[in-house]
């Protein structure tokens, strides 16, 4: 079963690749080479091919083309036509999915700045070395994760545990992982994995959140800054 | 003028005589009190009630009525609430409640053929009909009374993209009716439909057509402008006096696509005053001329009546999602002020027009660029609301952080990238409409709040925060003065009404609906 799935997806992956070389060669000239229209309509949004299901609607126009409008018929086999439906759908799939932004992001994109004005921000404005070091936390740092997640994850890391320290009225005080914090209600979990929570106004709470400095940053970095940093921590393999 | 308000009493009496059970139009033109006839309670968006039974000396002993569970998808609309009855939705879902009990009346299920279920605002009513948009961009007419399908319509085709989310407005004999959809690249517009027949009054399109005024705002030589954008995905607000409707739009496409379409967009994240017979357009007002973060500006555009450097002028307000308040003359668009809520990192100023200029290195690269706000918008589709006694705005106001990638290598379709999120907090903050200056600031904390506003004439301001707490404000400080723990994050804005003298306020948590009142 799933042989047969893979399978399946391997020759849809086929009749793409066949249909955009069979799509720059008989239409590209006219619609573009990816499709977006050039002397005649962009494909990726044409209504006709939104709307098509397997080449109901492009077929015909493919085979008898629109002569009033300039198109030529073309002569092409059936499974030709169906290897160029393919591709365009392909087409329309990828412009509605062009936000994806995820983990095979090519790191050229993102190599813009310059990795020794970046070792200096860490070193120096950013204060990044009074909490990391290259040859001790951070040390391969860079294979760890994609490039992006690794420029996500230095600008936004999201997994820093807030520690409070909570004082009751008695003069108790109570350390642990933050559970919950808002206007009303505290509550942690204290060193022996217990819960505890108080009415926020009895008592006194004491926030130790070790990301606060990465907090800081988003609103003091220039994407120079950003850029500069990527580039020195990708080196840091 | 005179002609439009005769013309709409007439309607309003001829229907009233009809009617039983069934909405009489007199009710949309007057504030909410023992009926809430259309998204924002009335037709200024001010999201304001004049009821003060509830008020600030017994709130204290605020308890619960009853509550609803729909066993759905978090509730984002508003209900109408029309002699005795409750109407809201969730996509493809409407109900019928008893406004006094909590009961159903009846539910209605919709099976839409695919689009997305992002949320739901609400229905619009007309006499004894309601008005209901679907995923898949249909508009439907709904029997009140039990929820019968009148008709049926197709809006959009939603193989192109388009869906719809937002409750109709009804002005007059029309039923306005706006689209959403910005995955792919297709026009907005805003629709006016015949609420016996179903059948299309006019269509207003975002862009010009090439030639028209406006036009000169997009590339002459590429087809940019067909690629379009500028949905109408919230419920406007509208002036019966001036007989202007205002419509907030949303962001051109390619969305982060700035390269592609140089030049303002018009008319995409613009407020727009349309006249509601013809759909001609009267005015407009481009919060963010081309736009690249997706800061549409689809946040009510609230209309109230008010001095403004020492005269008194026809006003309208919006704190758009860029992070932005507007404070415009309606009667013509001539602009007032422009001044930001929150902190943001975007703009070099603001222009002789009072639009904010765009840094260039802050449009969305390969590279990627950091950004406040994000494009979930120092503010969003949550209601404001506006007291006129204290002459204060109140919006949500975000700092979210996020980072913009461009990812586009060829021609740009659809989005053309993506930001992601880095860091969000959340506040509620008070406007003075005169000078922008932020009267107080009350902290939400870490989150993305998505809770709406509503003040009252008992000087009382109801919101949630993104912790799972309902809470009611003092209008005047931002002070709290009563929470409550509902198990959830409010998704919705707060509404109020008056039945048999009790005074009840309505807020949806995920997929519950709580009224609350004075114990009986």
């Amino acid at each position: 079963m799933i042989r047969l799935f893979v399978f399946l997806i391997a020759a849809a992956a086929c009749a793409e690749q066949r249909g955009q070389k069979e799509f720059v060669q008989s239409c590209g000239f006219c619609h573009g080479e990816d499709a977006t229209g050039s002397r005649a309509p962009d494909l990726v949004r044409s209504p006709l091919v939104n709307r098509d299901a397997n080449g109901d609607l492009i077929a015909p126009v493919i085979r008898n083309g629109r002569p009033d409008q300039g198109m030529p018929a073309l002569p092409l086999s059936d499974s030709t036509i169906q290897d160029i439906v393919a591709f365009l759908h392909l087409r329309v799939k990828q412009a509605a999915s062009s936000s994806r932004v995820g983990g095979d992001y090519p790191i050229e994109r993102l190599l813009t700045g310059n990795a020794e004005a970046g070792r200096a921000y860490f070193n120096g404005a950013g204060q990044c070395a009074s909490c990391h070091s290259p040859t001790g936390d951070l040390a391969g740092v860079a294979k760890k994760y994609p490039p992006i997640f690794l420029e996500e994850r230095f600008l936004s890391p999201r997994r820093g545990f807030v520690t409070l320290t909570v004082t009751t009225p008695s003069g108790e005080q109570i350390t642990g992982r933050r559970d919950h914090l808002d206007e009303f209600t505290v509550s942690l979990r204290d060193a022996s994995g217990w819960y505890h929570s108080w009415a926020r106004n009895k008592v006194k709470v004491e926030i130790h959140d070790p990301l606060q400095a990465h907090r800081e940053l988003l609103a003091k970095y220039t994407d120079a800054d950003i850029h500069n940093l990527f580039a020195y921590l990708e080196t840091l393999k | 003028m005179k002609a439009n308000l005769a013309r709409c009493a007439a309607l309003c009496g001829s229907l009233a005589a009809a009617l039983a059970q069934g909405l009489d139009p007199a009710a949309l033109l007057k504030p909410p009190t023992d009926t809430w006839p259309t998204y924002n309670g009335d037709y200024t968006g001010r999201r304001y009630s004049p009821l003060r039974q509830i008020n600030s000396s017994n709130i204290k002993s605020l308890t619960m009525a009853w509550a609803f569970q729909a066993n759905a998808d978090a509730i984002k609309s508003t209900p109408l609430e029309v002699n005795g009855i409750l109407y809201f939705t969730v996509p493809e879902q409407v109900w019928a409640v008893d406004a006094r009990t909590g009961r159903q009346v009846w539910h209605y299920r919709y099976r839409s053929e695919g689009g997305d279920h992002i949320g739901h605002r609400g229905v619009g009513m007309w006499g004894n009909w309601l008005y209901f948009e679907t995923p898949d961009a249909h508009l439907i007419s709904l029997d009140a009374k039990d929820g019968h399908v009148r008709w049926n319509i197709e809006l959009a085709d939603v193989k192109l993209g388009y869906f719809a989310t937002m409750a109709p407005l009804i002005v007059g004999n029309h039923v306005i009716a706006g689209v959403s959809g910005d995955a792919t690249d297709i026009p907005g517009f805003l629709e006016s439909v015949d609420p016996e027949t179903g059948k299309m009054q006019w269509r207003w399109y975002t862009e010009p057509k090439a030639g028209e005024p406006g036009s000169e705002t997009w590339p002459k030589d590429s087809d940019a402008i067909g690629h379009g954008g500028g949905m109408t995905w919230m419920t406007g607000t509208y002036d019966p006096t001036l007989n202007l409707l205002y419509w907030g739009t949303g962001n051109p496409n390619p969305v982060l696509a700035g390269d592609a379409r140089l030049g303002d967009n018009l008319y995409t994240c613009s407020i727009v005053a349309l006249n509601p017979d013809t759909g001609k357009l009267a005015w407009y007002f481009q919060p963010s001329p081309h736009d690249t973060h997706d800061w549409d500006a689809v946040q009510t555009p609230v209309l109230f009546d008010a001095d403004f450097g020492g005269k008194p002028r026809k006003l309208l307000a919006q704190a758009s999602r860029n992070g932005f308040f507007f404070v415009l003359d309606r009667t013509n668009g001539e602009h007032l002020l422009t001044a930001p809520f929150t902190e943001t990192n975007w703009t070099s100023g603001i222009d002789a027009r009072g639009r904010p200029v765009a840094l260039k290195e802050k449009e969305p690269h390969a590279d990627g660029r950091l950004l406040l706000p994000g494009s979930d918008g120092a503010t969003n589709w949550m209601a404001p609301s506006f007291d006129p006694g204290l002459g204060l705005f109140y919006v949500v106001a975000r700092r979210v952080f996020s980072i913009f990638y461009y990812t586009a290598t060829g021609k740009p379709e659809g989005w053309a990238g993506r930001d992601h999120n880095l860091y969000e907090e959340s506040t509620i903050r008070a406007i003075d409409y005169r000078t922008g200056e932020i009267r107080w600031n009350h902290e939400l904390g870490p989150g993305e709040s998505v809770a709406g506003i509503l003040t009252t004439a008992g000087n009382l301001l109801f919101t949630g925060d993104s912790q799972g707490n309902l809470l009611v404000l003092d209008p005047a400080t931002g002070k709290t003065l009563w929470h409550v723990n509902a198990g959830g994050p409010m998704f919705s804005s707060p509404m109020s009404y008056e039945l048999d003298g009790r005074q009840y306020v309505v807020e949806g948590v995920q997929g519950v609906l709580y009224a609350w009142a004075l114990p009986e």
